[in-house]
């Protein structure tokens, strides 16, 4: 199982906001919101769109793809609205002091 | 055994360096120039370009490659698939752009006026028999950052000239390779002159199949009237390579092209494949397969762009994917005001071997004349559980079955390349990759 990576400090992201990070050569959305933290793979997966470009709607716990305006549940990855159907990647989240720490689900 | 060092970065520094380490005519250092400018221009791809935007290419760091510098470190060669069991009239190869490694044609076609070789340098000891056909620039140096590159800055790659009735009936191979983390800026020149024939087969490789790297290429086809050009490209690049390419072929009056492009390498490819008919009664056919897996990302543009009256292309593409790996084909068939009475027919099948593989497929017509057939198709589809089920009561394991079903898939293309020994490769590189259906 891949290991937790820092991937940014807490005061980086806003809340609620999102951040693009990099990890393990694979790109991740950080979301802030509502307190919580949370990562999805960055991509929409209706026709693959960047979703670090959409807003995050801490309310309804979803990130919007800005492209078509389907939603992604930002805690599970799972697409609410049309025009997506399939879920996106969600990936595990950790703090530690500052730092806000990923670790990759490797099961995409 | 010539291999590339770079210096990361693409620097202005670098490219006077590049250049004034290169014996070229003052002509060939003004067209590198002026790209160079453009490349300094353009900024990379963006997700907002249409082109673009289901090729997502954030992951690409430009700045970690260099320009070629044609220093020495070695290497072996990978084999060559398209060359196995064929008879050569000739062959040349390179590794990293930085020199040939090996260049040889046979003294028959040679006498005749036939160049075949390594491109850099016989466009010095030809530059004027050339000049004509690089100052052509089939390829758009505008069109991209990538092509600016090129254009600016190619490195290697192969030259095949053969003269007005000459007729080679024997396949030349050229090979392009790659060490890990190397960088290619190969560029492929062809020219049929009237009347001629010939068949290339070219292929790209890495030294490793697990490697990595940049190649920004180009390939410019040129096919005189009444030629006849077979071409075959094998993109096998390792599964971490960077592959960027534009390919323009002109087919003129009564001309024939048939184009195949096998892609199973690279972690990302973007390529445009352009075909113009420009004169009366030109031919083309363009095939491709493609075979996917892991995290692979194939994006294909083709165009077929009909100038002229009276000319026929047929396209045909196939895919199958594995893994989370994806495809994205995007196809065009142009017809210009004058092209009356064009055939032209556009196809796109793909074999879907994962639940999590994605494979978009976006056929396209514009037509501006009036008297025209112009069609298109295009398919996707899971293997048929019956069909592997029924071949494992006949003694099969699922992965054979599946392998079976795959070659079957593949077979129409491999039906309409007349090279035994490109089918053979083909589906013998394919059949290794095929591994049972997941789920």
């Amino acid at each position: 199982m891949p290991e937790f990576v820092s991937v940014a400090r807490v005061s980086d992201v806003s809340d609620p906001g999102s951040m693009l990070v990099e990890v393990s050569d694979r790109l991740i959305v950080l979301i802030h919101a509502s307190g919580h933290w949370y990562a999805l793979d960055d991509v929409c997966t209706h026709d693959g769109g960047p979703l670090s470009d959409g807003p995050v709607d801490p309310e309804g716990g979803t990130i919007a793809c800005p492209r078509h305006g389907a939603k992604f549940n930002i805690k599970t990855g799972a697409a609410e609205t049309m025009p997506a159907t399939k879920p996106t990647v969600a990936h595990e989240v950790k703090l530690e002091g500052d730092r806000v720490l990923v670790r990759l689900h490797d099961g995409s | 055994m010539p291999n590339t060092l770079t210096a990361p970065g693409y620097t202005q520094e670098a490219f006077d360096s590049f250049l004034s380490s290169r014996d070229e005519p003052g002509w060939l250092s003004d067209l590198r120039r002026a790209a160079w400018t453009r490349f300094s221009e353009l900024g990379m791809p963006g997700r907002n370009d249409e082109e673009w935007s289901r090729t997502d290419i954030r992951l690409f760091k430009l700045d970690r490659f260099g320009l070629p510098s044609g220093a020495s470190t070695g290497g072996e060669m990978p084999r060559a698939l398209l060359a196995k069991g064929v008879q050569l009239g000739g062959s040349t190869a390179t590794l990293d752009g930085a020199g040939t490694v090996d260049a040889r044609l046979a003294e028959k076609w040679a006498s005749k006026g036939v160049l075949f070789g390594d491109l850099p340098t016989l466009v010095v000891e030809h530059a004027d028999l050339l000049r004509p056909f690089l100052e052509r620039r089939l390829v758009n140096p505008g069109k991209d950052k990538f092509s600016a590159l090129n254009a600016a800055a190619w490195a290697g790659g192969a030259l095949l000239y053969v003269p007005r009735r000459v007729t080679i009936d024997e396949p030349l191979h050229s090979l392009s390779a790659m060490s890990d983390g190397g960088v290619d800026l190969n560029k492929t020149l062809v020219i049929l002159e009237e009347g001629a024939e010939a068949t290339l087969l070219s292929e790209t490789a890495s030294l490793t199949p697990r490697g990595g790297g940049f190649h920004a290429g180009s390939i410019e086809l040129i096919v005189e009237p009444g030629a006849r050009l077979r071409y075959v490209n094998l993109q096998n690049w390792g599964d971490q390579v960077w592959h960027f390419a534009h390919q323009m072929a002109h087919v003129a009056a009564r001309g024939h092209l048939q184009w195949t492009i096998g892609a199973l390498g690279s972690r990302l490819a973007k390529v445009n494949q352009h075909v113009a008919l420009t004169g009366q009664d030109a031919e083309a056919q363009v095939n491709g397969v493609m075979f996917t897996q892991g995290r692979q990302h194939l994006s294909y543009n083709t165009h077929q762009h009909h100038k002229a009256p009276h000319c026929r292309s047929d396209l045909m593409y196939k895919a199958a994917l594995q893994g989370e790996s994806r495809t994205v084909w995007r196809g065009m068939i142009k017809v210009d005001r004058a092209a009356q009475r064009t055939d032209a027919y556009q196809r796109n099948d793909n074999l879907m071997l994962s639940r999590t593989a994605r494979a978009d497929s976006i056929p396209g017509l514009e037509i501006e004349a009036d008297d025209v057939r112009c069609t298109h198709g295009s398919t996707s589809g899971r293997v048929d559980d019956q069909q592997i089920f029924y071949a494992m009561t006949r003694g099969y394991t699922r992965q054979e079955a599946v392998r079976m079903i795959v070659e079957g898939f593949f077979q129409k293309v491999f039906d309409r390349i007349p090279i035994e020994s490109v089918s053979e490769a083909l589906g013998e590189a394919i059949g290794q990759r095929v591994r049972a259906i997941s789920d």
